[in-house]
């Protein structure tokens, strides 16, 4: 019994070494063979990283809106796109939050904490002196704001409850803005011109980076809704942002919400809402499927290289067991038995193959590292998963495209073999 | 004349095969005996069977009827796996082409049988050093089959062929590419071999070749014409 275990390991052994010298000797040509699996490989790894990139950046960018605020806004974004279906609802008022702020403070078992109105507007720019940034995101809030929505100062402080109340022109910028405008680096105290108010910087936030690539929690400028009304109007676009006790619990505080909006806005039973109430799961139910799409196509574009690939390494070894026909017969007539063949070759195809996975992870590694290098706000991620994936792949690939050839070359008659030409 | 033990019986032993429409007696009930230690050439013009006969006693190839005992196994009834089995214990092989495999050295030529055959690497290359001592060539085991010369190499398939200790050397044409002079000194070392007590059979179409054996057995249309002493 240990003898044919030892003999199966010695036998093993031999067809590393084979398939190593087999390689070695025939360089480009297992290079070749190996480029499909390379190509496949890199594929299947820029595929997964840029999933785990999008996935990543996606969370950073809902962590950056608070998992435990909920919105109410005109539209619903988890129908983005069908904006005629509220264009003739209500506008959505900042009164509402204070009436949203009476109910839950009569209400001790509320699921909400408070909510807060903003106006906002991307029509703004700002000037310093000479300096000036067109297209910044400008919010009117209350001083509340900081309870519902993430980001640290780097300088000053927020607006306090007097400012807010009595609409003070201060306001709270981002990091692009205070970097943008005043050069010196210190923001803080200055005014800076929004169309033709001056108002003060009492705050700086830390560098946040974008919300899904798209928008710039940077470029906003955060001032008391008074303050804003004078500078922009009514004109703004309205959210009340809703902090909610517990983020396990959006569900039912998003129906709690509901119904104090429909009190609000006095809808009788049986009418639909005219209003929507969001949270930061629909956004991930909206990528959800170009999310899914990527990874179809990325799956079929990779299946299909892998595919040639193993189409390539099956028609080489076929080649590779005819030319080494009389090495076969040879090594059977010296008492290799037919699975000792089989194993030889299949080793061989899965050397190959996983000699390609290795140089494919390389690749896409190096493709990654420079990405990441030359675009650092695109989202990449390399994960060690995806390494286990892809060395798995490479040797399926080797087994599937070498069993053929190999279970070929376990069949010949030695003594046809020994004389074969 | 030897009292030895038999180490081959083979009784009514035939192979056919059918060529297009036509059925080839390559071998017809052949009998035939080799007791341990026996030194014989079997001859033949080509079609007369030897290479058929050849295949069969290497254990390549299985007999369509009859019996054939080696070492005392029915080898006649064996499978692919078992066959292989004896021919890595039973059976060296001595090939006109020498078949060495150019890529590797002498040693690790020598030492291939000892792989399949389970032994362990340390054992291995030591057999096969010696080996290739036993044929003289125990200064060229790091060498590759092309820096030899054909005597050389064939030297090194000898070695080949002993270092599994086996029950016998089957040698097929084992001259056939060498000139004269290197074709006597292999003869010679097949003798030395035999005079150590290996039994050998060997496969040639050459008299003088023969006339080194002690035993001639001549095969003509399937079946055995004479066996007798040169």
């Amino acid at each position: 019994m240990s003898t044919s275990i030892r003999q199966f390991r010695y036998e093993t052994g031999e067809s590393l070494n084979i398939a190593v010298q087999q390689i070695k000797a025939n360089k480009i040509r297992s290079f070749l063979t190996a480029l499909g699996v390379i190509i496949g490989i890199v594929a299947i790894t820029m595929m997964g990283t840029a999933i785990n990139g999008i996935d990543l950046g996606f969370d950073k960018s809902l962590s950056m809106l608070g998992y435990d605020v909920i919105y109410v806004q005109k539209g619903s974004w988890s129908t983005m796109g069908q904006w005629w279906r509220y264009r003739n609802r209500p506008d959505i008022e900042t009164r509402y939050a204070t009436e949203i702020n009476r109910l839950i403070a009569g209400n001790p078992l509320s699921e909400l904490i408070v909510a807060v109105p903003q106006m906002s507007t991307i029509q703004a720019d700002a000037r310093y002196r000479d300096r000036q940034i067109l297209q910044i995101f400008a919010l009117g809030t209350s001083h509340d704001y900081p309870r519902t929505a993430s980001g640290d100062l780097s300088d000053g402080r927020f607006f306090t409850a007097q400012e807010s109340a009595a609409g003070d022109a201060v306001c709270v910028i981002g990091d692009d803005i205070a970097s943008g405008l005043f050069t010196d680096g210190r923001a803080v105290g200055k005014p800076l011109r929004l169309k033709n108010h001056n108002v003060r910087v009492v705050g700086v936030f830390k560098k946040q980076g974008k919300f899904l690539g798209l928008f710039s929690f940077d470029n906003q400028l955060i001032m008391p809704l008074g303050a804003f009304e004078k500078v922009y109007g009514k004109t703004g676009m309205v959210t009340i942002r809703v902090k909610v006790k517990d983020e396990k619990r959006i569900p039912e505080a998003k129906e709690e919400l509901t119904g104090l909006m429909r009190r609000i806005r006095k809808l009788p039973p049986g009418k639909a809402d005219d209003f929507g109430i969001n949270e930061q799961q629909a956004f991930k139910s909206q990528l959800d499927p170009i999310r899914n799409g990527i990874a179809l196509a990325g799956i079929f574009i990779t299946g299909m290289s892998l595919f040639v690939g193993a189409i390539g390494i099956m028609n080489i070894t076929f080649v590779s067991v005819k030319e080494r026909t009389r090495e076969i017969g040879l090594r059977k007539a010296l008492g290799a038995r037919r699975r000792t063949i089989l194993m030889q070759f299949l080793i061989e195809s899965v050397m190959i193959c996983l000699v390609g996975g290795v140089i494919g992870l390389a690749t896409a590694l190096s493709i990654t590292v420079l990405i990441q290098n030359l675009l650092p706000d695109f989202p990449v991620s390399f994960s060690p998963m995806l390494v286990l994936a892809s060395l798995v792949v490479s040797v399926a690939t080797g087994v599937i495209s070498g069993l053929a050839p190999a279970v070929s070359a376990s069949r010949l008659d030695p003594a046809v073999s020994l004389r074969y030409e | 004349m030897s009292e030895s033990p038999y180490i081959i019986r083979i009784s009514s032993l035939s192979k056919h095969y059918t060529m297009g429409d036509q059925l080839v007696k390559a071998l017809d009930k052949i009998d035939l005996d080799f007791r341990k230690n026996d030194y014989a050439a079997i001859m033949g013009p080509s079609g007369s069977g030897k290479s058929t006969l050849m295949n069969i006693l290497g254990c390549l190839d299985t007999p369509t009827a009859g019996r054939y005992e080696l070492n005392g196994q029915n080898v006649a009834e064996m499978d692919d796996d078992e066959l292989a089995r004896v021919r890595n214990r039973e059976i060296g092989f001595v090939f006109q082409t020498f078949n060495l495999l150019p890529r590797l050295d002498c040693l690790r030529n020598v030492e291939l049988p000892l792989i399949y055959a389970g032994i362990s690497p340390e054992e291995r290359l030591e057999r096969a050093r010696q080996a290739l001592e036993e044929v003289g060539l125990g200064d060229r085991i790091d060498h590759k089959p092309g820096e030899l010369s054909g005597g050389q190499t064939q030297r090194v398939a000898i070695a080949r062929a002993l270092v599994n200790h086996p029950s016998i050397i089957l040698a097929d044409e084992p001259t056939g590419n060498l000139d004269t002079a290197t074709s006597h000194d292999i003869m010679e070392m097949f003798g030395k071999l035999s005079d150590a007590g290996n039994t050998i059979i060997l496969i040639t179409h050459e008299e003088d070749i023969a006339r080194f054996t002690r035993r001639i057995i001549r095969l003509r249309d399937g079946k055995i014409e004479s066996d007798s002493a040169p």
